[in-house]
C-alpha cells in the first residue's frame, strides 16, 4: 500500500484530504504544520508528498528543498498546495523540483487523479 | 489553636464583639475594609466563574467543530459520477441530530461549510451548495440580507456570495449604491458574481463613489473571473458618476477594447484631469492614430502631469505627424517635458535616433546633455 504524506495547516483541507486518500486507498499520515511535516520526512519513507506552501514554522517550500537535496528521498513526488497561484512562487517551487502545484479552490477528485498517477510513474 | 484560626478569630470579635467600643471613624474604616474585602472575593468567584464557563464554551466548540468536520469530510469524498441527492440523504439525518437551533453550532456548521465550498470545486462544491440548501441555511442567509445592521447585512452577503446563491442577486442589488461604503462594496462585489443576467447592471445606477481601492477589488474580481462576460465598458463612459468612468478606464485598458477608442477620446475634454490622464494612457497603450490630433488639440489646456501622458502617447503612436511639434518641445522650460518629448521622438523607429541627431546640432548644450542621455542606450527611459 502506497503511502502518502499530508502537510497542511487549515484542519478543515487536512480531513477532507485524508479521509479522500484514504478512502482511495493509500495509507496516509498527517502533519498539522511545517516543522512536524520536516520531521516525519526526515524519519520516514513517503511514496508521495503533499504540501502546504504556507504553514508555520516551516514553508512547504523548505521541506520541498529537504526532500529535493536528499539522495536518497529525491525521487518521492512532491504536490505543492498553494491559495496563490503567482508566478514567482510556482517558478520557484519547479525550481527546486515540485512536480506538480495543486491551486486552491480545487477539485477533490482531480486531486486523486493526479496523485495516482504520480505515485503509479514513481513505482517504476 | 492554629496561626490562621487565632487570626480569624481576632478579626470576628473586632466585628462582633468590639466594634461598638470603638470610635465611629475606626468603625466606618472597618465597614469599608468588610466591604471590599467581601468584594474582592466576589469578584475572584466572578473571575473564576467566568473563566471556567468560557473554558468549557470553548471545548463545546471545539468539540462540535471535530464532529461537524468530520461529517462534512466524509460527505466529499465521493466520485464525481455519485449522485449528489443520495449523498446528502446518507449525511442529512446525522446533521439534523446536532442541535441547529443552538446559534453556536448553527453559526459553526454555516462557517465549515462556507470554508470547504471556498477551498474545493467540482461535486464537492456541489455537494456542499445542495447540503446548505437543504438545512435552510440559505434564508437564514436572506435574512441576515434583510436585517437592519449593516455588518450582519454584509456577512449574509458574503455568505450569498460565497455559496453562489445567485437567486439573491436581485435582493442584494439595492444595496450596491448604499451609503456604507463597505456594505455597497460587497454587494457590488456579490453582484459581479451572482448576477446571471447583467453582472455589471450596478453600474448603471451607481450614484456613490467608488473608492479607488474598491476600484481595485472589483477590477481583480473582474479580470480573474473567468466565467464572466466581459461588455464594452464605453457604455459607462458618460456616467455623471466620475469613479464610474475611471473603473471602466481601467477596465478598457486591462482588456484592450478597441472599440470604446471614440468615447475615450471624447474623455479629452473631460473635466476631471485623472479621468484625462487616464484616457490619453489608453489613447497611447491602444495607438489610437485617430485621436492624435484631439491630444495635439488639447495639449495646452492642462498641466505637466497630463501634457507629460499626451508626449508619451504621441510616442507611443510613433506616426510622426507630430514629429515637428515633439521638436518644439525641446524649448520648453520643464525639463521632464524636454526629456518626455525626446524620449517620444526616439520611439520612431525609422527617423527617432537621426531626428534626435539632426536637433542635438542645432541647440543649446543644456538640450545637446539632455539628447546624449536619451540616445544613450544603456538608459532605459
Amino acid at each position: 500500500m502506497s503511502k502518502i504524506l499530508i502537510a497542511e495547516d487549515e484542519v478543515l483541507m487536512l480531513k477532507a484530504l485524508e479521509f479522500k486518500l484514504k478512502k482511495d486507498g493509500y495509507q496516509v499520515d498527517v502533519a498539522s504544520d511545517g516543522r512536524q511535516a520536516m520531521e516525519k520526512v526526515k524519519n520516514g519513507t513517503y511514496d508521495l508528498i503533499l504540501t502546504d506552501i504556507m504553514m508555520p514554522f516551516v514553508g512547504g517550500m523548505e521541506i520541498l528543498s529537504y526532500i529535493k537535496n536528499d539522495p536518497i528521498k529525491k525521487s518521492t513526488p512532491v504536490l505543492l498546495i498553494s491559495a496563490v497561484g503567482l508566478e514567482n512562487v510556482v517558478l520557484e517551487g519547479f525550481n527546486l523540483g515540485a512536480d506538480d502545484f495543486i491551486y486552491k479552490p480545487f477539485n477533490l477528485n482531480e486531486l486523486s487523479v493526479r496523485v495516482k498517477r504520480y505515485i503509479k510513474q514513481n513505482a517504476f | 489553636m492554629n496561626f490562621f484560626e487565632a487570626i480569624f478569630n481576632y478579626i470576628g470579635e473586632i466585628f462582633t464583639e468590639r466594634l461598638s467600643y470603638f470610635p465611629s471613624n475606626i468603625r466606618i474604616s472597618l465597614l469599608i475594609i468588610l466591604f471590599c474585602a467581601i468584594a474582592v472575593i466576589e469578584l475572584y468567584f466572578y473571575i473564576a466563574f467566568r473563566r471556567a464557563s468560557q473554558a468549557n464554551q470553548q471545548r463545546q466548540i471545539e468539540n462540535w467543530k471535530e464532529h461537524i468536520d468530520t461529517i462534512l469530510a466524509n460527505l466529499l469524498i465521493y466520485d464525481e459520477t455519485d449522485d449528489t441527492n443520495e449523498i446528502i440523504e446518507h449525511f442529512y439525518p446525522k446533521i439534523k441530530k446536532m442541535p441547529l437551533r443552538n446559534a453556536t453550532v448553527n453559526k459553526l456548521l454555516t462557517s465549515e461549510i462556507i470554508t470547504y465550498h471556498k477551498n474545493f470545486t467540482g461535486k464537492t462544491a456541489e455537494v456542499l451548495s445542495v447540503l446548505y440548501r437543504r438545512l435552510n441555511l440559505d434564508k437564514k442567509t436572506k435574512k441576515k440580507i434583510s436585517n437592519k445592521n449593516w455588518e450582519t447585512k454584509i456577512e449574509g452577503i458574503r455568505e450569498a456570495n460565497e455559496m453562489g446563491i445567485t437567486e439573491m442577486a436581485d435582493h442584494i442589488m439595492k444595496y450596491t449604491d448604499d451609503e456604507s461604503a463597505l456594505l455597497r462594496m460587497e454587494a457590488q462585489a456579490a453582484y459581479i458574481k451572482l448576477s446571471q443576467t447583467d453582472p455589471f447592471h450596478f453600474l448603471d445606477r451607481a450614484q456613490e463613489r467608488i473608492l479607488d481601492w474598491h476600484q481595485l477589488v472589483l477590477f481583480e474580481i473582474i479580470t480573474k473571473n473567468k466565467k464572466l462576460v466581459i461588455p464594452s465598458f464605453s457604455k459607462w463612459l458618460r456616467s455623471p458618476n466620475d469613479t464610474v468612468v475611471m473603473l471602466c478606464l481601467k477596465l478598457i485598458d486591462h482588456f484592450m477594447q478597441f472599440d470604446a477608442a471614440e468615447e475615450v477620446e471624447r474623455l479629452l475634454k473631460h473635466h476631471n484631469p485623472k479621468i484625462v490622464k487616464k484616457s490619453v494612457e489608453i489613447i497611447g497603450k491602444l495607438e489610437l492614430e485617430d485621436a492624435e490630433q484631439h491630444m495635439f488639440e488639447v495639449y495646452f489646456d492642462h498641466g505637466e502631469e497630463i501634457k507629460l501622458e499626451i508626449l508619451n502617447s504621441l510616442g507611443k503612436i510613433s506616426s510622426g505627424n507630430y514629429a515637428e511639434f515633439l521638436s518644439s518641445r525641446i524649448y520648453s522650460n520643464h525639463t521632464r517635458i524636454k526629456r518626455e518629448a525626446l524620449y517620444a521622438i526616439k520611439r520612431d523607429l525609422d527617423n527617432g535616433e537621426n531626428k534626435l541627431k539632426e536637433i542635438y546640432h542645432q541647440t543649446t548644450p543644456e538640450n545637446q546633455a539632455l539628447i546624449a542621455h536619451v540616445l544613450d542606450s544603456r538608459i532605459k527611459q
